[in-house]
């Protein structure tokens, strides 16, 4: 578990503070997600976990533990680090990157070896491939992949991540993004994330603590929370007008109740149980249907209809 | 190839310009001991400058302050005509001989090679030196595992620069005794020997395009990642 406590950032020279009076929890095993617009501290913030950057007041504490009672660099080993710039040294292959941490914290070269293979197989990368390659001969969501591979190769409970799927095209960044979710259900890491995109946070976070210019905690709550009941001004508008169909994006269809299929006919529209709610009312509304048909693998689950969606849609409703 | 057009070219030349016979039967006595003593003055020269502009570039890029008064100081030094100091040093106490030589041409290096430690040190991607620091190493080893290692080829390409500028400047040491391939140029002047003043040239020349080019392949093999990532694509 991190928790801050009161942390402020005030750079020697500036009146005011980047962060100020921060305070929250991010419980073992969630994804908490720091999100605003630029200038909010929200890299800060997430740079003070490891101490990158010395908070001025206030602190942090890891599982209980101050996290001043070490060494900044003993510190950095134990957390995982990746970034939206990636930041691959070049020099070295992509076994020897995603190595480095291993090999500070003295791993043995054949533990080193199996977990680097396992790390690449693990975000989709034939270690036969892409292990001797240098950095500059892989695309740039191939180097993020690897940069989130690097970032886990000690297995560390902790994870800092600011953008890290930010550098590439948003076709490549939504697949990175459902297979880093597809990992973290396995590997169930305390992840701190940064990003400037609401639709990012929303689809990666357990939690998203919104923060407003001068580094102020706006709002910490879950997704669903957050779009059902924006806490402030600042917050809805952040989270932007459309906030009722991003909160359709969090459920699937297979996940509500729907109604029986019996005696619907053929001619509805027929989603997956893998489909967001949002998607379903635009399959809808695009085919003009009042109700369409669930299935899975072929069967058929049951049905859906405008009206439910739009009950769901309501504050209300979960 | 520049060997084929030098002998060609002298081959050309009226016979008492240029004595062949005497080339052959002196060569091992006066002409090799010459190319050795000017090697060794270049390679000691460059290899003192390095030692001595290695750690100053290092430290002039973690303190930015020191630059400008660095390069004030280094940059003058290289202006100074090289006879004139090569004097002032004789002047200053130092003697004659290979010692003032050798400190002349170190002053000469300390600028391209200083500029060069700082600037390939600068050239390292700032995400590459944040992602280094945010998994644990320590400033020691961001040093020398990333930083240096990066920066190399920038630091070789000075040292090819500092060599070549060395080889050249060295000739003129030989007017204090400092020895060398000019000492043959000086001598074939006061003895009125042409063969003997085109030896010299022709050595040192041959020596400078020798190192340029040895150095070159040497900043090639420096960056591996470079060339495999253009051969890729």
């Amino acid at each position: 578990m991190i928790e801050f406590r009161g942390v402020s950032k005030t750079y020697p020279g500036s009146e005011r503070p980047v962060v100020n009076d921060l305070s929250f929890e991010v419980p073992d095993g969630e994804v908490c997600v720091l999100v605003g617009p630029s200038g909010c501290g929200k890299t800060t913030s997430m740079r003070m976990v490891n101490r990158l950057i010395e908070p001025s007041e206030g602190q942090i504490l890891i599982d209980g533990e101050p996290n001043m009672s070490m060494s900044g660099t003993q510190l950095r080993r134990k957390i995982g680090y990746a970034i939206q710039q990636i930041g691959l040294f070049p020099h070295r292959t992509i076994a020897e990157n995603i190595g480095t941490v291993p090999g500070l914290i003295g791993w043995e070269r054949d533990r080193i070896r199996s977990r680097t293979e396992e790390l690449l197989e693990l975000v989709g990368l034939d270690p036969g491939a892409y292990r001797d390659r240098y950095p500059a001969e892989l695309s740039g969501g191939q180097q993020q992949r690897v940069g989130v591979a690097r970032a886990m190769a000690a297995d560390p409970p902790i994870m800092l991540m600011d953008e890290p799927f930010g550098a590439v095209d948003p076709i490549t960044r939504e697949r990175l993004q459902d297979e880093f979710l597809r990992i973290q259900d396995n590997i169930k890491k305390t992840i701190v994330f940064v990003t400037h995109d609401i639709d990012e946070a929303i689809k990666m976070g357990d939690k998203i603590a919104i923060l407003k210019e001068g580094g102020i905690l706006a709002q910490y709550d879950t997704p669903e929370n957050i779009l059902s009941a924006p806490k402030s001004e600042f917050v809805s508008s952040f989270v932007g007008s459309d906030r009722v169909l991003k909160r359709l994006s969090l459920t699937r269809v297979g996940d509500v109740d729907l109604e029986p299929a019996n005696g619907y006919g053929d001619n509805l529209p027929r989603l997956s149980n893998r489909m967001s709610l949002k998607d379903a009312l635009s399959e809808m509304i695009g085919a003009g249907a009042e109700r369409s048909v669930v299935v899975s693998d072929g069967n058929v689950l049951g049905s859906l209809t405008l009206d439910a969606i739009r009950q769901l849609s309501g504050r209300t409703t979960k | 190839m520049a060997v084929a057009l030098a002998t060609v070219a002298l081959q050309s030349l009226e016979p008492e310009f240029f004595d062949w016979v005497w080339l052959r039967e002196n060569f091992s006595e006066e002409v090799w001991p010459a190319v050795i003593g000017h090697l060794y003055l270049s390679l000691v020269s460059v290899g003192i400058a390095l030692a001595i502009s290695l750690p100053l570039g290092v430290l002039v890029a973690r303190y930015r302050r020191l630059y400008a008064p660095v390069l004030f100081v280094t940059g003058f030094l290289f202006t100074i005509p090289s006879l004139a100091l090569f004097a002032f040093l004789v002047a200053a106490g130092v003697g004659i001989g290979p010692r003032p030589v050798i400190i002349g041409l170190v002053s000469y290096s300390l600028l391209v090679l200083i500029r060069n430690v700082v600037t390939g040190i600068d050239s390292v991607a700032p995400e590459t030196i944040d992602a280094a620091r945010g998994m644990g190493l320590t400033n020691r080893q961001i040093l020398f595992r990333v930083e240096l290692p990066l920066a190399l080829p920038v630091i070789v390409a000075g040292i090819r620069i500092a060599t070549v500028t060395v080889i050249g400047i060295a000739v003129i040491g030989a007017f204090i005794a400092g020895g060398g391939l000019g000492q043959l140029i000086f001598d074939g002047i006061d003895r009125n020997f042409p063969t003997l003043v085109l030896t010299g040239a022709v050595m040192a020349t041959l020596m400078a395009i020798f190192a340029d080019v040895a150095l070159l392949l040497v900043e090639r093999y420096m960056r591996p990642w470079a060339r495999r990532a253009r051969g890729a694509n």
